[in-house]
């Protein structure tokens, strides 16, 4: 019933990130060059059927829940085995390979899952928790789990538990809808029917800032997730676009108008302050800021065609970061610090290009297959949300950061401007400012 | 017949209209949230769209429902909002029809064809729209007249995915006001 010794699951956890270093940190490594799309390593992860002592049915969508976030997650190689029936024997020959076993009790209304992870090379348990839930929440307490086994197996916590907000477009119409992070359970967050557009999660994860032209100007508006209900943010005349939260939430950078042609600002969340952070007469827009809140990258064609700068967050130090290619825009900052992903034409196409923080090694991660653009990191790193022509109208993709195992999230009305949330905060953990 | 429906949408509209236009003039002009609350989601808005979908005018002006087909678009380049010689023809001619009808104020729309990011365009259709209105301006035209809203490319004339569907979609568009 006690927990595994926090000593025991890193030493198991190391067997297992020695594995996943390619994935999880590639980016942080020199070994790694030219191509990433294909030849990920995956750790083999063994899952059994849940038993359960009453309900069968539930378990078994548990199990799906289970088994489908750990494929999702683009870092096992899953495959599905009975429970054990006896005491686990080591297996040397297993190195690197996981077992993972539930149990589910109870029926009706209350239900609870005790998971267990074991190393299969040393037969020890590396993770136990139990799960109690309500029949309707079956989905977020398995995403919980899986989240935590992420976390205890290689330290970096999943994201099965963030949403996805994006625009949705039905004729003129344009809305903020929000989905899991797999796709799953979409819904329609405003309600305006005006046009909305870039919508951007505050770190809290229960704001969105966005901009709508309900009132006739394409303005900034905050919605309250927990209110359900949305504010006026910035509402000068011209456009007001592009936000995107510091990472401490107190501002909001995003492009005005107001000037005479598009610049950068970042204005802090209370609205009483207004930064100028560009100044220069060709346009300046889609900042994002870095994951330690020092820095801006932003897309300007002052050169003559949009390209990828930097610069501090005070506005100062400006400079050029990509090398190559003509029309460089849409840039965002991992959540790691060390990447950037941006939307590159290259003889009329859009393909995502993922580069270092300094402007090197950039490398082309999708391609062959319509425009591909709007590219948002998941809260991990480990996958890029992004907006693709593919099938014909703009649809909402997500693949692994290396471009491999691409999939199509949306379907039906064109959806675009993918915006990947944070982690929720935890219970216990307050949040800061 | 329509007018009794609309016109208290127009009212309405215009009500809307005399409030934000004093606060549009202000450069300081932000409220701190929450000043506003808007309905939660399933609520029907009961704010009318003041300039999505332009209700019928009361017929107080027989200019401005000609001005429409009257005045003419300007077109752009592919990422260029410079006026090519056609658009400086085309502005002109619109100048001179709103010099000879004094009471026709107009909205001028910047729209970009569908290559590139929704916020690049959402700036450079703004742009296009206000090197027209520059235009008209330094012509004589007051500019208190003119005012400018980009739609990036987010409402096409032509939905189409080639050249032809694109020279169509970089415009600036005369709407009337």
């Amino acid at each position: 019933m006690v927990p595994v010794a926090g000593r025991r699951v890193l030493a198991g956890a190391s067997v297992l990130l020695a594995l996943l270093v390619p994935v999880a940190a590639s980016t942080q490594t020199d070994v790694r060059t030219g191509v990433q799309a294909s030849g990920t390593v995956k750790s083999p992860l063994l899952l059994a059927s849940f038993r359960s002592d009453r309900d069968a049915g539930v378990a078994r969508e548990a199990h799906d829940v289970v088994r489908h976030d750990f494929d999702f997650s683009g870092i096992f190689n899953v495959t599905d085995v009975e429970p054990l029936t006896q005491k686990l024997e080591p297996n040397p020959g297993a190195t690197g390979t996981v077992r993972v076993e539930g149990t589910l009790e109870g029926d009706g209304d209350g239900y609870q899952l005790t998971g267990e992870v074991f190393d299969l090379a040393t037969a020890e348990s590396m993770f136990r928790r139990t799960y109690p839930f309500r029949r309707a929440e079956t989905r977020e307490a398995m995403h919980r789990f899986v989240d935590d086994v992420l976390e205890a197996l290689t330290g970096e916590r999943g994201i099965c538990e963030t949403k996805v907000a994006f625009i949705r477009g039905t004729g003129r119409v344009k809305e903020v809808w929000v989905m899991d992070y797999d796709g799953m359970n979409p819904y329609q967050l405003t309600h305006d029917r005006s046009l909305a557009l870039s919508p951007a999660w505050a770190p809290w994860g229960t704001e969105l800032a966005f901009t709508t032209y309900k009132r006739g100007n394409p303005d900034l508006y905050l919605f309250d997730l927990k209110r359900g209900a949305s504010y006026p943010f910035s509402t000068r005349a011209g456009p007001n676009i592009a936000p995107s939260y510091s990472p401490d939430g107190k501002w909001i950078a995003c492009a005005l108008y107001r000037d005479g042609n598009s610049e950068i600002y970042a204005i802090s969340r209370d609205a009483q302050t207004a930064r100028r952070l560009t100044r220069n007469p060709r346009i300046d827009s889609g900042p994002s800021y870095s994951p330690n809140g020092d820095q801006i990258v932003f897309a300007s064609d002052r050169s003559g065609s949009p390209q990828i700068y930097v610069m501090d967050s005070e506005g100062v130090n400006q400079r050029l970061l990509t090398l190559e290619g003509k029309y460089n825009d849409s840039p965002r900052w991992s959540p790691k610090g060390d990447r950037i992903a941006y939307a590159a034409r290259h003889d009329g196409i859009f393909d995502v290009v993922v580069m270092d923080a300094n402007g090197q090694r950039p490398i082309q991660v999708t391609s062959g297959a319509g425009h591909n653009e709007n590219p948002q990191w998941s809260a991990d790193g480990r996958k890029i949300y992004f907006s693709s022509t593919r099938g014909g109208a703009r649809q909402i993709f997500v693949m692994n950061a290396d471009g491999s195992e691409a999939i199509q999230l949306t379907r039906g009305d064109e959806c675009f401007n993918p915006a990947a949330g944070p982690r929720p905060k935890r219970p216990g953990v307050s949040r800061a400012g | 017949m329509r007018r009794s429906p609309w016109t208290l949408i127009f009212l309405l509209a215009a009500a809307l209209l005399m409030l934000a236009v004093p606060q549009g003039c202000s450069s300081r002009r932000k409220s701190a949230p929450p000043a506003e609350v808007t309905p939660p989601p399933g609520t029907p808005e009961s704010t009318p769209e003041t300039t999505e979908e332009e209700p019928p005018r009361p017929p107080s002006s027989t200019e401005d429902e000609n001005a429409q087909a009257r005045l003419q678009d300007a077109f752009f380049d592919y990422d260029d909002a410079s006026l090519r010689d056609d658009a400086k023809q085309a502005l002109e001619a619109d100048a001179k029809y709103m010099e000879s009808h004094t009471r026709l104020n107009v909205i001028i729309e910047g729209h970009c064809d569908e290559r590139g990011s929704v916020e690049y365009n959402l700036a450079l259709g703004e742009k296009r729209a206000r090197a027209a209105k520059d235009y008209l301006v330094s012509y004589g035209i007051k500019g208190t007249r003119v005012t400018t809203i980009s739609y990036g490319k987010e409402r096409p004339f032509d939905q189409g995915h080639n050249e032809e569907a694109w020279a169509k979609n970089r415009r600036a568009h005369f709407a009337p006001k």
